[in-house]
């Protein structure tokens, strides 16, 4: 496990400062809820805003508290600040490093390909798992001073387990890419753009009858769709959220454990 | 702790036996396999029309004990070659054997190796003795003092970030790193690349005593100095391929230099071509310029009848004398 702690600890400093960005987001949003959620006016200018971008915003009735969480906290920046990390987790763990020619020194070192890299991706699950867990302690906290208290704390915990997860997945994309390539600016180019088209086929592609059935292959849908912060645990969509970070695990690794490593 | 006890213990026994000969201490290990084998090594990089061959049929043996160097001309695949014997690429056809197994087998081979490269870069957020602990955890572990010792004798402070390091102090650490656990086999490709002449000459020192202790140094360089202070043979690659391989020793027997003397006036060229030692003469105005091989004496006193400005001597690279060598068909061996 030294590599596992070695990833760990060579971004302590980057997972301390996500775990700051994401609690100050989640406390800002969460106490806003009585000024937003339960202010009769912005009740009344919302009905006034266009059906097709409340959809696309998922801003249905703000003034339930799992519909605020669901649209503010744990739908926009929250999910966002999680991808980015992901991504740049993802894209360190093999391509950034090969391409810095660091990489090298550790191969040279008796420690496998398979085992570096899982262990890598294994550190990368611990950092999305300590700011989950993070966003969940500070939610938690002001459940009840933001007048959340209708949504009980377990549906708190699953909505926060399937962010793990979700993050899980473009960590393990961008890993997957620069594994099989070795390229850093491919893996984060590719990453990105998938999380950019996971979240139109979401919110904007919906709007379109011939584009529905994108919005099932979406993580986002995957994420908040089933609606965990009422019905708990979403455990097909989670599962199927660990299976394909699984898979593309699976093939980064395949390939990365046979290919040349570059100069 | 316990990673190098292996590469010792297995030399004891031998101590029993001390009568085999001059360097007996060390037969025991050596017997076997040699260090290094490739046979018929070809790497060949990209597919198709964008395929270029890096190694086309490389037969390599290093013995065990011996420090071979390795030369050649840039791209002529000597990085190709350390690369494929550290499993960081794989070979598109033959074979390789280091230490005996195949480096593709398992990580655990490279217990028994160090490796430096010449760019050696790291992660610079990190002091580095946070590295070297992590690197002798990857190893299961390295004898501390050790470390300790060679730091301070390379004199490179290991409390420092690596960012704030100079090049010649990173490239300190990954000759620490390089030596720190004593391996069987160390694996150096353009090691003194930006180190100064004094850590040149430390880094000679550490190879001798690897050599005397039973280690295999496989290295690549440029610097003649070090090769001839360190290295037992040596093999030019060109093209890919291994071109010859030829003793140290032998080759600084046959070693030439090359003169160029300034005189006040232009002076025949004919008057050296005959002199004993002396080839390849040419002027150009008042500068004579020959190779000279074996005793200066005749073309010193030859030259003492006209007026003397200056006079340069200069050692020719190793690859040079060595391509000299074979140019004059005395050898042919591939």
């Amino acid at each position: 496990m030294n590599v596992f702690r070695k990833y760990l600890r060579d971004n302590r400093r980057s997972i301390i400062g996500w775990t700051i960005a994401m609690s100050v987001v989640s406390a800002m949003y969460t106490s806003f809820y009585p000024t937003v959620g339960q202010n009769p006016d912005m009740a009344k200018a919302m009905d006034a805003y266009p059906q097709a971008l409340k959809d696309a915003l998922h801003m249905q009735d703000l003034t339930d508290p799992a519909n605020y969480l669901a649209s503010t906290v744990f739908g926009l920046l929250i999910p966002a600040l999680v991808i980015v990390m992901a991504i740049a987790y993802g894209v360190k763990a093999v391509a950034a490093d090969e391409e810095a020619h660091t990489l090298d020194l550790v191969l040279a070192h008796p420690v496998g390909r398979g085992s570096l890299a899982l262990q890598r991706v294994a550190a990368i699950g611990a950092s999305l798992a300590i700011v989950s867990a993070a966003v969940l302690a500070v939610t938690l906290a002001l459940r009840n001073s933001a007048g959340l208290s209708a949504v009980a704390p377990d549906r708190f915990v699953a909505v926060c387990v399937q962010l793990l997860l979700f993050g899980l997945v473009y960590g393990s994309l961008a890993y997957a890419v620069g594994a099989i390539t070795g390229r850093r600016g491919l893996a984060l180019g590719v990453s990105a753009g998938v999380a950019v088209l996971s979240y139109l086929a979401y919110s904007f592609f919906v709007q379109v009858d011939a584009l529905q059935w994108t919005k099932n292959l979406s993580p986002f849908q995957w994420y908040l769709g089933g609606e965990p912060l009422k019905h708990g645990l979403q455990w097909g969509d989670s599962g199927l959220l660990l299976l394909v970070s699984a898979v593309l695990v699976a093939a980064g690794t395949a390939r990365f454990t046979r290919r040349d490593v570059a100069v | 702790m316990a990673a190098d006890t292996g590469a010792t213990s297995g030399a004891r026994p031998s101590s029993a036996t001390e009568t085999t000969g001059s360097r007996g201490g060390l037969l025991g290990p050596m017997r076997g396999t040699p260090a290094i084998q490739t046979q018929g090594l070809r790497k060949i990089y990209g597919h198709g029309k964008a395929a270029k061959t890096a190694l086309n049929g490389l037969d390599l043996t290093v013995e065990r004990g011996e420090v071979f160097g390795f030369l050649g001309p840039n791209g002529a695949g000597k990085t190709t070659t350390i690369r494929l014997l550290l499993d960081l690429l794989r070979p598109s056809a033959g074979r390789i054997s280091v230490l005996g197994e195949d480096p593709r087998s398992r990580p655990e081979l490279r217990r028994r190796i160090g490796y430096l490269a010449g760019d050696f870069v790291v992660d610079g957020r990190q002091t580095g003795a946070d590295l070297l602990a992590y690197l002798g955890r990857l190893r299961g572990g390295v004898d501390r003092e050790r470390v300790a010792a060679l730091a301070e004798r390379l004199d490179l402070d290991t409390s420092r970030r690596i960012s704030g390091l100079s090049k010649g102090n990173r490239q300190k650490i990954g000759v620490v790193q390089a030596f720190m656990h004593a391996p069987e086999l160390l694996i150096l490709d353009e090691p003194t690349s930006g180190l100064d002449p004094f850590l040149q000459q430390q880094f000679v020192e550490l190879v001798q005593e690897a050599k005397a202790g039973g280690q295999t140094v496989f290295m690549s360089s440029h610097v003649m100095s070090e090769v001839q202070a360190t290295c037992d043979r040596v093999g030019i690659i060109r093209g890919g391929e291994l071109a010859a391989v030829e003793q140290v020793e032998g080759l600084r027997q046959r070693a030439f230099r090359k003169i160029e003397i300034t005189f006040a006036q232009p002076v025949d060229p004919a008057e050296f071509a005959g002199l004993a030692g002396v080839s390849d003469v040419t002027a150009d105005g008042p500068v004579v310029r020959c190779r000279l091989a074996g005793t200066a004496d005749e073309l010193v006193k030859t030259a003492a009848r006209h007026t003397v400005v200056d006079l340069l001597s200069e050692e020719p690279e190793l690859e040079e004398l060595f391509f000299a060598y074979y140019a004059h068909g005395e050898g042919s061996r591939r």
